[in-house]
């Protein structure tokens, strides 16, 4: 009895912590900053905006690490690298 | 017609009076064209982030145009030739955005 009980427990423990490791998976899960109403609009001009999404160096973040949707993430490259031919950025 | 947005940079070391030159230049070449500006932006003296043809700094004009296919070539095609300009860029847009000025004189915009 007692050694089914201590099994029962840990079978328990292990489902609850597995829920949770799922639950926070989901957590990290963003939305895209760009899409959706209110959003900004990307443009070439926008430096403030274009400078969130460019590492030090100048390269462009993988849309990954900033969760900007796939469609989004194309106009982004694309009015970055306008301005870059500007020398704005 | 179609809608333009087009920029200009030019030399660091060209006057005022030089770029009221330069400004009408491409005015008049526009209109000759069957093009109409619609409205015309100074951005003024702005840091470049990179060096072009030995100039830390640049003047940049921006132009909202409406015209066709043939007002661009032969703007582009004077442009090419221009000792005066660094670069020039242009982008044909579905609907231009006359509200929004990213660059007014206030703010200290594209310092790096």
């Amino acid at each position: 009895m007692k050694k089914k009980n201590i099994k029962k427990k840990n079978s328990q423990n292990n489902f609850s912590k597995l829920s949770v490791f799922q639950n926070q998976k989901y957590k990290f899960k963003k939305k895209c900053p760009l899409s959706g109403k209110g959003a900004p609009v990307i443009d070439y001009k926008n430096i403030k905006l274009l400078k969130r999404y460019i590492s030090e160096n100048g390269k462009i973040l993988p849309s990954r690490i900033t969760s900007v949707s796939q469609k989004k993430q194309r106009e982004l490259s694309l009015s970055i690298k306008r301005a870059r031919n500007l020398a704005l950025i | 017609m179609n809608f333009y947005e087009h920029t200009i940079i030019a030399r660091q070391d060209t006057s005022p009076s030089q770029i009221k030159q330069i400004q009408d230049k491409y005015s008049k070449i526009i209109e000759n064209n069957e093009g109409n500006i619609v409205k015309y932006e100074s951005w003024g003296l702005m840091h470049l982030s990179y060096l072009i043809k030995k100039n830390k700094k640049g003047n940049f004009l921006h132009f909202k145009i409406e015209g066709n296919g043939k007002t661009i070539r032969e703007l582009e095609k004077s442009e090419k030739i221009d000792k005066n300009l660094l670069r020039f860029l242009t982008v044909k847009v579905k609907k231009l955005d006359l509200e929004t000025d990213y660059f007014k004189k206030s703010e200290e915009v594209g310092k790096k």
